[in-house]
């Protein structure tokens, strides 16, 4: 055989084959566009019975308890900040995760966050992130931050002051129990609702997570509750400026001019804080900041 | 005498011949007995979604037999041929390297189509047992098990492909791999969308194209539930499956054809 010939497929394969995949791309955004429409996809679990599933992983329950946490956290991933986000299968994803795993300490502290979170940043039940994490709590009984999450969600979610303190006592007697635990719990047992504990809680729920979706929201609030407080103080300044001048100020901008204030403030998205007519201070319409309610 | 343009039929033919002396069809009978026993047994432990059980067993054994007979027999072709050195005299006939691939090629899809058309008449047979009558959406069993052909077909040339220039072992591990990727291909896309790096998302983008997309053939649920499949899909998938068995076919012609067989 000439070499020519020889050579022949391989030079048809070469300027022949990249064609070919453009055609295979354009048809596969053809069939993406038929059988997967964003707004229209059909959730299902398989299997959601992470009992069943343990005994057909013949072992490899650690395993398939990765591959679940992995589907959870991209499962969140894909609806979280979407139109019509719905959550439906976050906690059947992590119920499965954690039966597989019960030691998974992550997917605990994750569920205790985006089960309990509001639509559309999370499920908004509470009641199953509770379980979740008490469940937790009873295969890692040890495990002090479980017992903090679970304090936070009777703290921040359900307003149960006495449960959360109980929370915070409880962990602050684990092993490895943080001595803030301790004072926390006193002090929700007596000052709940007040920003000053919120702060405590989202502070140290940012310092100890390792889960980077928790700790953006942790920090999101952190900065709500900062700019809760900047208000505060911006309300008594615009008292003593009402007392000074016999009206409110219109803006930060005449609090500056009255030499109440060094410059303009901003909250912490970076946008001036506005004055409303009865002299209370709130964020600018255009900041992205979220200021927790009490 | 056989005509140069009629060898890749003749090899075809042989290959079939082969896989059916190697009692490669054997696995039919183990199938018959999995049907039979889903029927009998279906009746007794479920109410009302015998059909889906039948259906959900039936196609996910033949796409699963035939994935194991396409990767297993489909990594043996060309290696086999070289080490019984069958494949020397072969070569010394008037056929062409890039027809032998062909024809390997076409002779085991031609095994797996009847493998796959005997099993589909047990899954029909299965549904008449447990009584239940013909129903317009039954056409969809079939457009599903069409869809696995495809898949299998995707298979069977990239096994061919590794089978050119690898050992048995590694071309199963190889071809194994690219199932694998191509069923969790849209995972992957997933999981660069979730990273929010550019870099990533890109990458992950052009890996999705790259690798087969199995998922595409996947009507097995679409099937049991009596949903329609559009049409359109069947002529899409089709086309797909031309495309990149032409893609991996094309390029086991040129490996093979560079070869050094000495």
């Amino acid at each position: 055989m000439s070499l020519r010939a020889k050579n022949r497929p391989l030079w048809t394969a070469l300027v022949a084959i990249p064609f070919l995949f453009v055609a295979i791309a354009t048809l596969q955004q053809r069939i993406d566009a038929e059988t997967r429409p964003p707004d229209n996809q059909k959730e299902e679990l398989l299997l959601p019975s992470g009992a069943l599933l343990k005994k057909l992983s013949m072992g490899y329950d650690s395993l398939f308890a990765d591959l679940y946490w992995t589907r959870t956290i991209q499962y969140y991933g894909e609806r979280v900040g979407t139109r019509h986000a719905n959550f439906d299968l976050l906690y059947p994803l992590l119920d499965v995760t954690t039966t597989l795993d019960p030691n998974m300490i992550a997917a605990y502290r994750f569920g205790a966050i985006f089960l309990s979170e509001p639509l559309p940043l999370g499920a908004g039940r509470t009641d199953l992130a509770v379980e979740l994490v008490k469940r937790g709590i009873k295969e890692n009984s040890d495990d002090w931050a479980l017992y903090s999450d679970l304090g936070f969600l009777y703290y921040w979610r359900l307003k149960d002051y006495p449960n959360a303190a109980k929370a915070y006592l409880d962990g602050s007697k684990t092993s490895e129990g943080p001595g803030w635990m301790k004072l926390m719990a006193a002090r929700v047992a007596e000052k709940g609702g007040s920003a000053e504990t919120a702060r405590m809680i989202w502070t140290e729920l940012y310092q100890t997570t390792k889960d980077p979706n928790v700790r953006k929201w942790a920090a999101t609030q952190l900065d709500g509750l900062a700019a809760l407080e900047d208000e505060s103080h911006l309300n008594v300044l615009s008292e003593q400026y009402r007392k000074l001048f016999g009206r409110y100020p219109a803006s930060t901008k005449d609090l500056r001019d009255a030499r109440l204030l060094a410059g303009i403030p901003v909250d912490p998205a970076g946008y001036p804080y506005a004055i409303g007519e009865d002299g209370k201070a709130h964020l600018a319409p255009e900041s992205p900041v979220q200021e927790p309610k009490f | 005498m056989t005509t140069s343009s009629a060898m890749p039929a003749v090899v075809a033919i042989n290959t079939f011949r082969e896989a059916v002396r190697d009692r490669v069809l054997y696995n039919l009978i183990f199938f018959a007995f999995l049907m039979i026993g889903a029927a009998i047994l279906v009746g007794q432990i479920s109410i009302g979604i015998e059909r889906l059980v039948i259906i959900n067993l039936g196609l996910s054994a033949i796409s699963l037999f035939g994935l194991v007979m396409a990767i297993f027999i489909g990594v043996g072709l060309v290696s086999k041929e070289i080490e019984k050195r069958t494949l020397y005299s072969l070569l010394a006939k008037p056929i062409r390297r890039w027809e032998f691939i062909a024809g390997k090629y076409a002779g085991l899809l031609l095994t797996l189509v009847v493998n796959t058309a005997v099993m589909t008449v047990g899954v029909i047979l299965a549904l008449c047992y447990i009584g239940r009558p013909y129903m317009p959406y039954d056409k969809e069993v079939l457009i599903a098990v069409y869809f696995i052909l495809l898949s299998l077909a995707l298979v069977t040339a990239i096994a061919l492909f590794f089978s050119c220039f690898s050992s048995p072992m590694l071309s199963t591990l190889f071809t194994l791999g690219i199932y694998i990727t191509g069923v969790f291909a849209e995972d992957i896309r997933g999981f660069g969308k979730i990273t929010k790096n550019p870099a990533i998302e890109g990458l992950t983008k052009v890996v999705y194209y790259l690798v087969p997309n199995f998922h595409n053939f996947n009507a097995i649920a679409t099937a049991s539930h009596g949903q329609l499949i559009p049409l359109s899909l069947i002529w899409q998938n089709t086309l797909y499956a031309i495309l990149y068995v032409a893609v991996v076919l094309l390029a086991a012609s040129a490996v093979f054809s560079r070869r050094n067989l000495k």
